[in-house]
């Protein structure tokens, strides 16, 4: 991340999609509500529209995306380059995420960090993210700013800008971003302990934000070969969103992008998982926590696999708001713990299912454990009620119409979703095929992959204070 | 850098014309005054569009009740859901008594834990299997607490139903009161882990003292002294209609949302109470140091300020200005202190305008080795702005920012709600929004740096520092030092 007082991107969430225009059109629904109150009345369900788009690779091969929406004068713009922590080689991790903090620091055209400073002072706002599988940068603008944004973004992927002054201010960002953000933070290091044990392969086994020793070792040369490999237009997705016109917006990225040569495919990152055939588990201490935390993950096939759906509706069920699983047995009636979260990450290699607890003060982290392989054991054997597949649907349906209102949520997803799954479109399918999950693949799924043999557990133990000076 | 004119452009029927801006025609850079240009270089070839867009903001439909509840509507059919949030003056931690800190903050989360038809779990399963949301909320210091919701539109009548009883018929069962703290004492012990909590919370009792504007959270010993039977008066008494506004936004109409509430919250009576006074805060005392020392912290964590203003003060808008060249998005402590030195990843000045005077805060957090100089470089980009103008195209290019940035708002219905809940809540003027962005233009270099001498005179500000108990010896420096550990207590 780049700064700025946002930690991740805003609406990364799966799927973003806007009605345009056109009236609602009502159907008949096949859901009923049934929850404990009143008679169960059958709801017409509003459509919800499709998003359009053109999908144009130029000569270099960039892949562009335009999707017009002109709800409001703003447009969004976001590029996602086909590179991220998993690219890194050893001895040099954290670079991907340090080489995003490189491309504000000027190009042949820009000055160091005038690139933000133009972007906000005409009303935008920008930032930039990394994470294991991509490396996106985004902007927002008033509609008249169209060719100030493809300037940008077209000059840094051209002629970026790379000289050693630079490169040691942003690697003192950097480590100060990791010290705020791991070395400083309670269950900071929980997540590069908990990687560390779960992978075997280098790809995801590193954190993306690397290790201190890693990201003072980088060198300019780093920086250029970083840049010529991976950041040519043949890798990357640019998409843009919002009041614009689809001819006339792809003529000017035709324009400032074309003629920027195309390069060698980057050899494609082995991210072969060997099977996990016994469960692994550490502790650590922690001085800067006061309370334990449990966090156990299992092994899932990528987002890509058709078993992604149904691990969703099973993240909905264990763990989405208060009405669910572990919310109601665990938080609420055994006060084994003040949250308990489960979701399945988004992942272009082999994912993992994350559950995380906090154990409640005076309760122990072994019951809360049981706790939670207890309504693990229950969703597996168990019936799953007709209302948790209904809220699973209409959570999907919510989240989409939620994201509908913001053109650069939606330039984030197609770009991504082009990238990831080479289905830039993929946001128009997403409630219908949880709509499609039934209880017995979310049994399923959790019967497969919520194994004991397939998973990973660390447990983060305060660490006890030394006896304060002056005896107190 | 690049000609400016002062040319509008009319994208939307929304937009108008906005008044032309005297400064934003003359663009060309002067040579800049240090440290406006640290940490940058500005080649000027990037191709920027010479027109501001100017926005003319929708209006909301206004109407009252018999019970005295205003209701506000701003229409927007472009997607189908419909969000509402219902703000009640008199209902906020302000008013909770001081040993009770926390109580209307917990009477509102109790609220949510069942009714008199409803249990807690019931009351979840039916928002969650529509996916729609109630959320009742009051902090530990502002005066008005809060109920919000939303829904996709087919689901609003009835997310509104829920929101009703959850409002009116609250049952407050002592289990899940037990419970409520159970998870409550967990999050008060959590959050001392963090050292921007730990720095806020002593920032705020520095400079608000004794009033309810110091308070940041409940703590286990005001937890301890909330009862039951002292939410059921809570609610009884302060969560009234008398003087709220219920203001919704997206697919509905005023007639509409008025049978909603009329039909739903008709229960809702007037409790006939004047609208609760709120007092200014006592001057804060001298400046001191503070020191909480925070074992195993590798950061410094700074909060620095003072006490701001009212909403309807005429500073607000030239220290609006001066606060975004300071301390904004790529302003001059984050071109200074990162892009410059080195010394952290983000810094940044936010202030706050209540009813009240609120408070005006730059923070940021550094590696411990460089916390003297990163604070003597806080201090003096502060300082600056007090002796000297900003150079004209800095001015207006963080002007800018500001005008041009009400374009993306229209993306959103709730946040221009926003706007005129604010209006509401300030007793602004009802065009106060189409001249804002006339008002923001209008500040002059001098307005800016007259702004900053008077709220940011380093003899008001307070320093606060969260870190390693190293840096005892840095902070002396700079005169008296408290220290405190970080329960908050006072050490020697």
């Amino acid at each position: 991340m780049l700064c700025l007082p946002l930690r991740e991107v805003p609406q990364m969430a799966a799927s973003v999609r806007r009605l345009v225009a056109a009236s609602p059109i009502v159907l008949v629904a096949t859901l009923t509500l049934g929850n404990g109150f009143g008679t169960a009345t059958p709801i017409a369900q509003t459509a919800i529209g499709e998003v359009k788009f053109s999908d144009t690779r130029l000569k270099n091969g960039l892949r562009v995306i335009i999707s017009e929406d002109h709800a409001a004068p703003v447009f969004a713009i976001a590029v996602n380059y086909n590179v991220g922590s998993r690219d890194e080689r050893k001895g040099r991790t954290g670079f991907a995420h340090l080489f995003e903090h490189m491309m504000f620091k000027g190009s042949e055209n820009v000055g160091p960090g005038e690139h933000p400073y133009l972007i906000f002072s005409n009303g935008g706002s920008m930032n930039g993210t990394t994470n294991k599988d991509r490396t996106l940068y985004f902007e927002i603008l008033p509609a008249n700013q169209l060719d100030l944004a493809l300037f940008l973004e077209a000059d840094r992927m051209r002629s970026l800008e790379i000289t050693g002054p630079n490169l040691d201010n942003q690697r003192q960002a950097v480590q100060e971003e990791r010290r705020l953000g791991v070395d400083n933070q309670p269950y900071g290091k929980t997540f590069e302990v908990r990687d560390e044990l779960a992978y075997e392969n280098f790809a995801y086994e590193h954190s993306v934000i690397g290790s201190m020793a890693d990201l003072s070792a980088a060198t300019v040369d780093d920086v250029a070969s970083f840049f010529k490999t991976y950041y040519a237009p043949n890798n990357a997705v640019l998409s843009i969103v919002g009041d614009v016109d689809t001819k006339t917006t792809l003529e000017k990225v035709r324009r400032y992008f074309e003629a920027l040569p195309s390069q060698p495919a980057p050899a494609a990152v082995d991210m072969t998982e060997p099977a996990q055939t016994e469960e692994r588990r550490t502790s650590l201490e922690d001085g800067l926590a006061r309370l334990t935390r449990l966090d156990m993950v299992y092994k899932i096939p990528p987002s890509s696999s058709p078993d992604a759906d149904a691990l969703q509706v099973l993240g909905t069920v264990l763990s989405n708001g208060r009405s669910s699983r572990f919310y109601e047995a665990i938080v609420r009636q055994k006060q084994l713990s003040p949250s308990v979260n489960a979701f399945p990450g988004e992942s272009r290699g082999p994912g993992l299912f994350t559950v995380i607890g906090i154990v409640t003060p005076g309760k122990n982290v072994a019951d809360l454990e049981a706790a939670i392989d207890a309504e693990i054991e229950r969703v597996k054997t168990g019936p799953i009620e007709p209302w948790e597949m209904e809220k699973a649907r209409n959570n999907a349906r919510s989240q989409l119409v939620n994201n509908l209102g913001s053109t650069l949520g939606r330039a984030i997803t197609l770009g991504q979703d082009a990238l990831f799954y080479d289905q830039p479109g993929r946001l128009n399918t997403t409630a219908a095929r949880i709509a499609k999950v039934t209880p017995e693949d979310v049994q399923r799924v959790a019967r497969q992959y919520l194994v004991k043999t397939g998973r990973t557990v660390v447990i983060t133990v305060p660490k006890a204070a030394p006896p304060a000076k002056g005896g107190l | 850098m690049h000609r400016r004119s002062t040319v509008a452009v009319l994208a939307v029927s929304l937009a108008t014309l906005l008044p032309p801006d005297p400064v934003l025609g003359q663009g060309q850079a002067g040579t800049q005054q240090p440290p406006s240009t640290v940490g940058m270089v500005l080649k000027g070839k990037a191709p920027v569009s010479d027109a501001v867009l100017a926005v003319k903001l929708p209006r909301p439909q206004e109407a009252t009740l018999a019970n005295g509840l205003r209701v506000m509507v701003l229409e927007d059919h472009r997607l189908p859901r419909i969000s509402f949030q219902l703000m009640i003056p008199g209902a906020g931690g302000y008013y909770d008594p001081a040993a009770q800190v926390g109580l209307s903050g917990m009477t509102a989360q109790l609220m949510r834990e069942g009714t008199t038809t409803k249990s807690s779990q019931q009351v979840s399963q039916a928002l969650e299997t529509m996916s729609a949301s109630v959320n009742v909320f009051s902090g530990a210091s502002g005066p008005t607490a809060t109920m919000s919701g939303n829904a996709l539109s087919e689901n609003f009548p009835r997310l509104f139903e829920l929101a009703a009883d959850v409002l009116l018929n609250p049952s407050f069962p002592a289990d899940e009161w037990d419970r409520l703290k159970t998870r409550t004492r967990a999050g008060l012990t959590q959050q001392r882990t963090q050292p921007q909590f730990l720095a806020q919370e002593r920032f705020s009792k520095v400079v608000f003292g004794a009033h309810p504007a110091s308070r940041v959270s409940a703590t286990p010993e005001t937890l301890d002294a909330i009862t039951r039977d002292a939410m059921v008066e809570c609610h009884r008494t302060r969560f009234v209609p008398d003087h709220a506004l219920i203001a919704f936004a997206g697919d509905i109409t005023l007639a509409a949302a008025r049978t909603l509430v009329e039909s739903k919250l008709g229960a809702w009576k007037k409790a006939g109470a004047p609208k609760p006074p709120v007092a200014e805060p006592a001057p804060a005392g001298p400046t001191k140091g503070y020191l909480i020392t925070r074992p195993g912290s590798v950061q410094t964590s700074f909060v620095v300020g003072a006490q701001s203003m009212t909403r309807t003060d005429p500073d607000y808008v030239p220290l609006t200005v001066a606060n975004r060249v300071l301390g904004g998005p790529i302003g001059r402590l984050f071109r200074h202190l990162r892009e410059e030195k080195g010394y952290t990843y983000g810094v940044g000045s936010i202030f706050s305008a209540p009813e009240y005077r609120g408070q005006w805060s730059a923070s940021t957090s550094v590696r411990t080795e460089v916390t003297e100089p990163a604070l003597n470089d806080l201090l003096a980009d502060i300082e600056a702005m007090r002796t000297a103008p900003v150079p004209e195209k800095e001015l207006n290019d963080h002007k800018r920012a500001i005008v041009a940035g009400f374009a993306l708002s229209l993306e959103s219905p709730e946040q221009l709600l926003g706007y005129y809940v604010q209006s509401w809540m300030y007793g602004l003027p009802a065009d106060y929004w189409d001249k804002y962005p006339a008002l923001i233009s209008g500040v002059t270099a001098a307005q800016a740096q007259a702004a900053a001498a008077k709220y940011w005179d380093p003899s008001k500000l307070q320093i606060v520092a969260v870190g390693d108990a190293k840096i005892t010896e840095i902070m002396k420096k700079r005169g008296a030092l408290e220290l405190y550990d970080a329960d908050g207590k006072m050490t020697p």
